[in-house]
């Protein structure tokens, strides 16, 4: 079954290497945050420094929603999802492949951007391994929450404002959780306690989300 | 291959509504190891939508599918054998042919040679093409492709949907060999189509939705 699983994952890497260009996407919008919003708000690095944790954490959820759409569509398009499903390897074990696979695809290029980012938006040097460490357990969650969404809508044409709506109240808790111990850290505090839930929280995505993305991805089919 | 030990693929009462249009009802089938259904009807009158029920792909809103007198979703075994060529060829246009069939392989957790693999795409009349993305092929030769799928994956159930569209004479008349073969090693073939197939009629049940 690892074989499989592998399968998918290198399957879709190459893919996405194919279409590089679209890889980009993530790195622009991060780029474009880190650079316009001094200009439009201050150039006080104080001020923008208290700013940061939650701008990076919008702008990581943001170019997470983006991505998501994406994830299943092809898939539904060329009729591959089919030959997913007639498999004789559990579904959701698959689909967790192509989930895993969007994460690297998606938050690869933000774990390399990020402490630049941060620099860009004079977050205190402390912060930054923090910070990092909360956009390495919270996309994760970010995935897996958001495949469900994507999973729901792929049937659908213009699906992205319905995919929005679903899963955005549930980015809601990494989002509080992931800028909470960045600001913690921002300020010398314990991060602990954040980094804990994010950390529950991840696992307990990875173990329910597949199931429920597998699910939906069935109710789409039909 | 196809397994020697007969199977039995069978269709109960199923009823289809889509859109709020009821579609068929009352309908049921069964066929055996080395037996055709060939789906018949106009445009719309579901078709389709009754091969993604025999896939398990859809839910009838009534009746059930069986395989071997147990449903097909409560069935571990089902799904893996059964290979489905829909209306999408199931291929990916940013892979190479090649590409494509290996990972088709190895995601259905078979470790064919690439000879193998080599000799079904020289069968599919392909091999000039091995290495071209398959975006850059014709709708005809993309069809190959995926029924090229079918000689490597040598599942129990094959489920065509109209296998033959954008085909040419000589492709067609090799590929009837490859389903007379397929039926010939036990298989089973439930397949829609408007053209008649050269396959041994004896063995054939016809269900006409229109």
């Amino acid at each position: 079954m690892l074989d499989v699983f592998l399968t998918v994952i290198r399957r879709d890497l190459l893919l996405a290497y194919r279409r590089r260009a679209d890889l980009m996407n993530p790195i622009l919008l991060y780029v474009i945050v880190a650079t316009l919003f001094p200009l439009g708000i201050s150039p006080d690095a104080e001020f923008l420094g208290k700013l940061a944790p939650g701008l990076v954490w919008v702008t990581t959820l943001l170019a997470a929603l983006i991505s998501m759409e994406s994830i299943f569509r092809q898939d539904f398009e060329d009729g591959s999802i089919e030959q997913l499903f007639l498999n004789s390897h559990p579904f959701s074990v698959l689909i967790l492949g192509k989930v895993v696979a969007h994460w690297l695809i998606t938050a690869g290029p933000m774990l390399l951007i990020v402490p630049l980012m941060a620099m860009l938006l004079h977050m205190p040097v402390q912060a930054v391994p923090v910070l990092w460490i909360t956009i390495l357990l919270g996309t994760p969650i970010l995935s897996l929450v958001g495949a469900i969404g994507a999973a729901l809508t792929a049937g659908f044409r213009g699906g992205g404002v319905l995919l929005g709506l679903l899963v955005l109240p549930l980015y809601v808790p990494v989002l509080i959780f992931a800028s909470s111990a960045v600001s913690a850290a921002a300020d010398g505090l314990a991060v602990s306690g954040q980094l804990a839930m994010l950390g529950a929280g991840l696992i307990l995505a990875l173990l329910l989300a597949p199931l429920a993305i597998s699910a939906s991805l069935k109710i789409s089919m039909g | 291959m196809p397994t020697q030990a007969p199977r039995l693929l069978e269709a109960h009462d199923l009823k289809c509504i889509r859109g709020g249009k009821e579609l068929f009802s009352g309908l049921g089938f069964s066929i055996v190891s080395g037996e055709t259904l060939v789906v018949k009807g106009s445009n719309g009158s579901g078709k389709t939508s009754l091969l993604r029920i025999i896939c398990g792909f859809n839910q009838p809103a009534a009746g059930r599918v069986t395989w071997c007198s147990e449903s097909i979703h409560g069935h571990e075994n089902y799904r893996q054998q059964v290979s489905y060529v829909g209306h999408q060829s199931g291929v990916k246009p940013d892979l190479t042919v090649m590409e494509n069939l290996v990972f088709m392989q190895r995601l259905a957790g078979e470790n064919s040679q690439e000879p193998e693999i080599r000799d079904v795409v020289r069968a599919a009349g392909l091999f000039g093409q091995r290495n071209m993305m398959t975006g850059k092929l014709s709708a005809g030769q993309k069809r190959r492709l995926a029924l090229a799928k079918l000689q490597l994956q040598q599942k129990d159930v094959w489920v065509l949907d109209e296998p033959l569209t954008a085909l040419d004479k000589e492709f067609i008349a090799s590929f009837e060999q490859v389903l007379k073969a397929h039926l010939e090693n036990r298989g089973i073939l439930v397949v829609t189509t408007h053209r008649e197939l050269k396959i041994p009629e004896h063995r054939v049940k016809r269900i006409n939705l229109s």
